[in-house]
């Protein structure tokens, strides 16, 4: 699987390419985004109903997706993120987009998984 | 690697990966220090200060977010030091308006673009560089400035005492007195609303009180014995003598120094109960500059030897003084004067000239950092404005093409008449380009080729050229000066005009 080819299933690849100057630049943050933890947190934050905390870490995968142009993974924590901004949020739709973030973060990083198993 | 020169930037966020991609960034060129969240920002910022060259920091963060670190930064004045980029995802306009608010340079917002956030950066470090250099440039000449002035009053105020056969000492210790008066005086109550420019002020024209004894002839000055009347009424004239000659100053009059001056000379005699001279002032009729500088003048008279006394110890002075033996002086002047008596007697022991100086130019230097930093960094700026506006006058009327070209931006500005001529904008972009070559062909070769031989000494050529003109083609001669920057290897910018343009009749 080639970079662009990877970005064909998360993202959006010339997008990725305009804004950082090379592709090796790319490659180390993807894999970088493999070890962030915001994404377990997020999810332990939302069982244990810590709605603050879930909000910071909502609002990191948000960041690191919008610098990697994961445009897939951005739509649903974008609306997390918002569903979460006030102090008392709409359980049952934080409930619902987390199911979202999800399945969007499992295509994710499960490809990007596969392109370094590839390399 | 750490090199010495190397600027510093700290980068605050609570993700690694987003601090490693601004690391990735700018490591090549930058000492990168790392905070994980608002808290540690501000423990780096305390330790380290203004040596800190810029900030990225990001706006949310769990317990101290960015605004946090900002309103930190106001607090300890550090927001003035230290450049702020905000980072963030945030779209929201609000959170960029407080943002800038609170003091912020700019904003980067999410996702990045390598190349600009590299541009920024460098950019607002440029601007603080300058920002910095300027302020210390004013500080510098300030001070300078200053010195000149008290080094001025000094000479002058030499000049009397050495005909009035006194060491030079008196004035120096009437400055040192009127200086600690004025400081216990403003500690104790503010109805005189005096600011730190007010003390200093005071302070230096205190040692013009007595400039006109000039006028006094030298056998009543000098005389050992005691007065008589009519000696008496000669000597009390050296205040009015004293105030005129400096209200007959023709350009200065108006000036704050010599507007204190002027109060000092001619009540400094003046005594708080009416008895005092030449006008008999009672208690707050006379300026309180005077007041002080008589204190200062009695007390300062009494501790020295004169020509016709000898001198009282410190503590005698004290005693004549408060018990109105000199005549009457303000109470609230009187309790100043015991609450600073040790500091007096202190001070003229140990004091030179040149600490004293010192401690008053940093008193007016700190004080013009802090209320007129504006106005001094406007002057510089209205200088360079007032330049452009003569040299577009004079522009106007002259009829010939002038020119100023940078070679960097490749960008040439043209006067108003020649831009008019050749039928173009007067700013010009690219003027070597074929498309819009305002120069005919042939000619701009030649042209450059001259420019090619010009160097650092020999910086000017003159050549022929024809030009394409809204009334047809023109001949013309070419004089261009070329101009080099310290280090440059080749010229950075050509000015110029091209004159005796004449038509050329096919």
């Amino acid at each position: 699987m080639t970079l662009q080819e990877c970005y064909s299933i998360i993202g959006d690849y010339n997008d990725v390419m305009k804004r950082l100057p090379r592709e090796t630049m790319v490659i180390k943050f993807i894999f970088k985004f493999l070890d962030d933890k915001s994404y377990d947190q997020l999810m332990t934050a939302i069982e244990n109903s810590d709605y603050k905390a879930a909000f910071m870490a909502a609002h990191t995968i948000k960041g690191l997706c919008q610098n990697l142009s994961f445009t897939k993974l951005y739509e649903s924590s974008h609306l997390i993120t918002e569903a979460l901004r006030n102090d008392n949020p709409d359980t049952a739709l934080v409930d619902e987009l987390a199911v979202k973030v999800r399945e969007d973060y499992a295509v994710t990083a499960g490809t990007i998984r596969k392109f370094r198993e590839e390399q | 690697m750490h090199e010495k020169n190397r600027q510093k930037i700290l980068i605050v966020d609570d993700c690694t990966v987003n601090r490693e991609f601004l690391i990735d960034m700018l490591e090549d060129e930058f000492d990168i220090i790392e905070a994980v969240d608002g808290f540690q920002a501000m423990k780096i910022v305390r330790e380290y200060g203004s040596s800190i060259d810029l900030m990225l920091l990001d706006i949310i963060m769990p317990e101290v977010d960015g605004f946090e670190v900002l309103a930190m930064m106001n607090e300890n004045d550090l927001i003035n030091d230290v450049p702020v980029i905000m980072i963030s995802s945030e779209n929201d306009d609000s959170f960029i308006e407080r943002a800038y608010e609170m003091g912020a340079t700019d904003y980067i917002r999410r996702p990045f673009n390598v190349a600009v956030v590299r541009r920024r950066v460098t950019n607002t470090l440029a601007l603080h560089a300058k920002h910095k250099k300027l302020i210390s440039i004013i500080i510098e000449q300030v001070y300078e400035k200053e010195k000149n002035n008290n080094m001025m009053v000094n000479i002058l105020s030499h000049i009397v005492e050495f005909r009035n056969g006194e060491s030079g000492m008196h004035v120096l210790n009437i400055f040192a007195i009127t200086s600690l008066l004025l400081q216990k005086l403003t500690q104790k109550t503010n109805k005189y609303n005096l600011t730190q420019k007010d003390i200093s002020l005071i302070t230096i024209a205190s040692a013009l009180h007595d400039i006109g004894k000039i006028s006094i002839p030298g056998s009543i000055l000098n005389k050992p014995g005691r007065l008589t009347p009519e000696e008496f009424d000669i000597m009390k004239t050296h205040t009015t003598t004293g105030a005129s000659l400096l209200e007959e100053i023709p350009i200065y009059k108006d000036d704050p120094l010599v507007k204190v001056a002027r109060e000092i000379c001619r009540w400094h005699h003046e005594r708080y109960d009416g008895k005092g001279y030449p006008d008999g002032l009672k208690g707050e009729e006379i300026p309180i500059s005077a007041q002080i500088v008589a204190v200062a003048d009695v007390y300062d008279a009494l501790t020295s030897e004169r020509c016709y006394k000898k001198a009282f110890s410190h503590d005698k002075a004290f005693q004549m003084i408060v018990n109105g033996e000199c005549g009457q002086f303000s109470p609230l002047l009187m309790e100043c004067l015991t609450e600073s008596h040790a500091d007096i007697i202190n001070e003229l022991q140990i004091r030179s000239t040149e600490q004293m100086q010192e401690v008053q130019l940093q008193n007016i230097v700190d004080e013009l950092i802090r209320c007129d930093e504006t106005d001094y960094l406007i002057n510089p700026i209205k200088q360079i404005e007032r330049e452009r506006e003569k040299s577009r006058f004079f522009a106007r009327y002259v009829e010939e093409l002038q020119f100023d070209y940078d070679c960097r931006t490749c960008i040439a500005v043209i006067s108003e008449w020649g831009a008019n001529l050749i039928g173009s904008k007067r700013t010009v972009l690219n003027i070597g380009g074929r498309d819009k070559c305002i120069i005919n062909n042939p000619y701009i070769n030649d042209l450059r080729n001259k420019l090619n031989t010009a160097d650092r000494s020999n910086p000017d050529i003159e050549s022929d050229i024809i030009l394409e003109t809204e009334n047809g083609r023109m001949s013309g001669r070419i004089v261009a000066h070329t101009m080099w920057e310290n280090d440059s290897s080749g010229y950075t910018g050509v000015i110029g005009k091209i004159s005796d343009l004449r038509r050329i009749i096919q």
